[in-house]
């Protein structure tokens, strides 16, 4: 399962314990359980029909509330997945996968009641809505809303359908990726290549009387390549995602991944051991807006605001950040990674400014904990699979375009680290401690770029970091995630070149002076 | 139906389409989890579930569909989706199926009665293990607690003749919760996860142990950058075995992408790690009577007294290299297909006691939390955000947070001095306490 390998976060033990109870206690406490296999799947034949009459949708809804509760909705999905790996040269495995399902939610006042089936039929439904109004049995029968089919713009377009491609050219990709990563240096002794599709078609239906489907297509695309070197090996890695046609690899050539890739993996075995403790740190512009990501934006998701635990709890309005900081998440961004047209609570997307200019504008929400902060929804109610609870998460999060020139940044930073790449890092959402590896890094002298060091880690606070921000590039760029908490999602990160001051950086050498 | 004939009938399936050779897994599973938050129910979650997984090969080439719709036309359109596709693939002689069908014995991987405990008693404690943490007084917060349970059947079957089946549970449950202290906040919890109900800790225990994780860190302090000793705490074992268990994936070894692959039966580390992976533990978390394709597990020493005895596999990497499976093919389940993993992966205890390790330690790191990715599993780097006590003159003087470890797979390795006597063998991925005479230490 070559994709599970790229978490934006991993999981040490005490944020797996938080993550885990937030997610679901049954992640941490039953390993060979099913409700966490899904996510990379693969399949080829056209969809298997799920399409749930609109009348079974209404009797499941209202089931849901007969005892009680304020809320209900059934989420319908059916993944069509494909996951090829070429490893030394060779088409090694292939994976396809047909998961199909059904969730229901209820929810009353604080509580969430969900329940899932495998198995689309009337019974499977009126049952799983039964179990999900568990928890709102004694309280106020609310009767709910006729549904008819909603509009929502649409922000993915496909031009070469992924239903449509023949299997040789997922492969021919494939190829091509490989080959120019070897070509690159000799250095370069090995590549794995990971295609990964799927379709998701989803039908949401709730008791406000929505009713929403829509098909995403997904493209995730990682060239790993392993470079020798005398006495050191550095694996390198690049990933291209969109949710989109097979088109984008006429954008973005296979190869264009694969030269990245290789070109990290023979740089970095000039290592040196990174210097340890506190320094001045420059972040070249892309992937490395995930330092963000974590830090920032998951303390703004508005379910541990509404639990009053949440790291920005009742900032709202402050100055939180330096002036020159302003950070968005926005999934309307057309066929990006994090983007979609509608959340999968059925909330249309959008831009939303988080923090303007150093002040925190509002939180990340989805249905239930918007209502408990009592902010509007912002369309970031996502959920894994039809086996998984929608909860608030990121979708293409960034700080914005500012107005230094990124050479100029360099350029003024006397000493530190030039942080080319991160590979991830995580977050406690609650203190704001977070953590990030490097993937590509170099020392700064004189405010150039000179010796590339070893992964070193960067930790601090998320609060420090922002408000130490001082230099923000016209570069804005983005890179392809994936999100764990308690359950996976696909997203992007992005930033412009920036410089944060401070940042303790955990490298083997003790530094002069 | 009876899903072990049903296994086996597809298997059949999966020949008369065309398959050369063929294998079926079968999982159904039931779970509930619930979620507590301040006394009251936030989130109740309760289903069941069913997948089948179809790997096949075809002149040797080999591909994999799954679905987890089980009408037959369902069922015939995976198989053919997988057969299809195979053919588009590398051929490689190495592309095997077991046909061990030896079943190790392994006890108490189920508990018949978890699904009788009634559902008010489970509510109950995760409420009490709240209520209790809650009651400190240096704890302001709870971030919820938790409890969960999951039971699990899977068959498998194949075109050797191999057809086994399982039946395992497991239970946890947890609290996680904040201590403050002016503009201070630190978050703590712990959890305890068991095959069997009965053998759960008790929520004094787990309530008390996360409350005391939450508010002895309040109040840190920075120390200068230094190279100075770290003394492992069990809850970061993780650490460092994660990378080492990375690099003794056989076929990483083969690929040339593990820091390890040179060195069979040479030292790798002090004589004081021996590793043991242990397939046959009975109750054990990651127990199982055989591995994800099939063949029995194992109780390994994989590094003995220091010395690297051997690497991981599962069937096809195993053919490759020229040497038996060692029952370590892993599978996420019904969905994926094997790869390579451990089971129960513990170092062995060592004599002294944590409170010794720590009055010897003239000055260092009491280390309680580590960030990031570990070990490399590539070339050994290492480097993590930590967290934990500063000792000196062997006691332990204040908090630490915010610091910085790194070091390399080998010089920490071989810098382990002192072995704790304290392994619990209920964690999966554990070690006892341990001290690593000096690594790096990045602070002010």
């Amino acid at each position: 399962m070559t994709i599970k390998r790229y978490f934006v976060e991993d999981i040490p033990r005490r944020k797996f314990l938080q993550m885990s109870l937030k997610g679901g206690v049954a992640l941490a406490a039953t390993p060979a359980l099913m409700s966490q296999l899904l996510s990379c799947n693969g399949a080829k034949q056209a969809p298997v029909d799920v399409s749930v009459d609109k009348q079974l949708l209404s009797r499941t809804i209202r089931k849901a509330l007969e005892n009680g509760g304020e809320f209900a909705d059934v989420y319908v999905e059916n993944r069509i997945s494909r996951e090829i790996l070429m490893e030394e040269s060779k088409f090694k495995s292939a994976v396809f996968g047909i998961n199909q399902g059904a969730g229901v939610r209820v929810i009353s006042g604080d509580k969430t009641g969900f329940a899932y089936t495998d198995d689309i039929n009337e019974k499977n439904l009126l049952h799983a809505a039964e179990v999900a109004s568990y928890v709102a049995r004694g309280s106020k029968v609310v009767s709910p809303v006729d549904i008819h089919e909603a509009e929502r713009e649409s922000y993915v377009t496909v031009e070469i359908p992924l239903e449509d491609i023949a299997d040789e050219k997922r492969l021919e990709v494939m190829k091509r990726a490989n080959q120019a990563a070897l070509d690159y240096d000799p250095k370069i002794k090995m590549a794995s290549i990971s295609y990964y599709d799927e379709v998701r078609d989803r039908t949401i239906a709730n008791s406000e009387g929505l009713l929403l489907n829509d098909a995403l297509p997904l493209l995730f695309f990682i060239v790993q390549t392993l470079g020798v070197g005398n006495n050191t090996r550095h694996m390198g890695r690049e990933r291209l995602s969109r949710h989109s046609g097979f088109e984008m690899f006429d954008e973005v050539t296979p190869e264009e991944v694969a030269r990245t890739c290789a070109r990290e993996s023979v740089a970095m075995l000039e290592a040196k051991d990174a210097p340890a403790g506190i320094m001045d740190v420059v972040m070249q512009n892309g992937w490395g807006g995930v330092l963000v990501h974590e830090a920032v934006g998951h303390p703004l998701e508005a379910d541990n605001i509404a639990k009053k635990v949440g790291a920005f709890t009742g900032k709202l309005g402050q100055k939180v950040a330096s002036d020159v900081f302003t950070m968005v998440d926005d999934g309307s961004l057309p066929n990006m990674r994090g983007t979609t047209s509608f959340d999968d609570e059925g909330t249309q997307m959008k831009r939303n400014v988080l923090i303007k200019d150093g002040v925190l504008q509002r939180y990340m929400s989805d249905i239930l904990s918007a209502k408990q902060i009592g902010q509007e929804r912002t369309g970031n109610g996502r959920r894994e699979s039809f086996r998984h609870i929608p909860i608030p998460r990121m979708t293409n999060t960034f700080i914005d375009r500012g107005k230094d020139k990124p050479e100029d940044i360099l350029a003024s930073t006397k000493e530190g680290l030039y942080v080319q790449s991160l590979s991830g890092g995580s977050v406690n959402p609650i203190t704001g401690v977070f953590n990030f590896t490097c993937r590509e890094a170099y020392l700064i002298a004189n405010g150039k770029k000179t010796t590339p060091v070893k992964g070193a880690t960067l930790i601090g606070n998320c609060l420090d970091i922002i408000a130490n921000t001082d230099a923000i590039g016209n570069d804005l760029a983005f890179g392809p995630g994936i999100c764990g908490k308690g359950q996976m999602c696909e997203v992007s990160a992005g930033q412009p070149t920036v410089r944060i001051r401070g940042i303790n950086v955990g490298g083997s050498k003790a530094r002069r002076g | 139906m009876d899903h072990k004939y049903m296994a086996e009938q597809l298997v059949k399936k999966c020949l008369a389409k065309g398959a050369d050779e063929a294998e079926v897994l079968i999982q159904t599973g039931k779970n509930l989890s619930l979620e507590i938050r301040n006394g009251e129910i936030e989130t109740a979650e309760e289903a069941s579930s069913q997948g089948v997984g179809f790997r096949v090969f075809v002149a040797s080439k080999m591909a994999f569909s799954s679905c987890n719709d089980f009408s037959e036309a369902a069922l015939d359109n995976a198989i053919s989706s997988a057969i299809a596709f195979a053919k588009n693939l590398t051929s490689d002689v190495n592309n095997v199926l077991p046909d061990d069908q030896g079943v190790t014995e392994v006890e108490g991987l189920y508990d018949p009665n978890l699904t009788q405990v009634p559902m008010d008693k489970k509510i109950e404690m995760a409420k009490t293990v709240e209520a209790l943490a809650m009651k400190d007084p240096r704890i302001t917060k709870s971030a919820g607690a938790g409890y969960g349970e999951g039971e699990s059947e899977i068959f498998i079957a194949n075109s050797h003749g191999l057809s086994k089946s399982k039946k395992t549970s497991s239970v946890g449950f947890g609290v996680s919760v904040v201590a403050e202290k002016g503009e201070q906040k630190s978050s703590g919890g712990e959890y305890c996860s068991r095959r069997h109900f009965a053998d759960l800790k008790s929520e004094e225990e787990i309530a008390e142990k996360a409350a005391q994780d939450a508010y002895e860190m309040l109040d840190p302090q920075m120390v200068e950058t230094q190279k100075a000793a770290v003394i492992f705490d069990p809850d970061v074992a993780r650490a460092i075995l994660g990378g080492i268990l990375a690099a003794l994936n056989g076929e990483r070894v083969l690929q040339g992408a593990s820091f390890l692959r040179e060195s069979l039966d040479t030292k790798i580390s002090s004589e004081l790690m021996t590793l043991v992976d242990d397939g046959t533990r009975p109750k054990g978390m990651r127990s199982t009577p055989f591995d994800g394709e099939g063949v029995p597990t194992q109780k390994r020493v994989v590094v003995d007294k220091g010395v690297l005895k051997g690497f991981m596999y599962n069937t096809i990497v195993a053919k490759r290299a020229g040497i038996q499976s060692t029952g370590n093919a892993s599978r996420g389940g019904y969905s994926s297909l094997p790869g390579i993993g451990p089971h129960n992966f513990y170092m062995e205890a060592g004599e002294s006691s944590p409170k010794e390790i720590i009055r010897s330690t003239k000055k260092g790191l009491y280390l309680k939390g580590v960030t990031g990715y570990g070990i490399n599993p590539v070339n050994g780097n290492f480097s993590g955000g930590a967290s934990g006590f500063w000792v000196e003159n062997g006691e332990i003087a204040f908090p630490v947070k915010g610091l910085t470890i790194a070091g390399t797979a080998e010089t920490i390795l071989n810098g382990i001095d002192m072995l704790g006597n304290d392994l619990d063998l209920n964690r999966t991925m554990t070690a006892p306490t341990f001290r690593v005479q000096f690594m790096q230490i990045g602070g002010k």
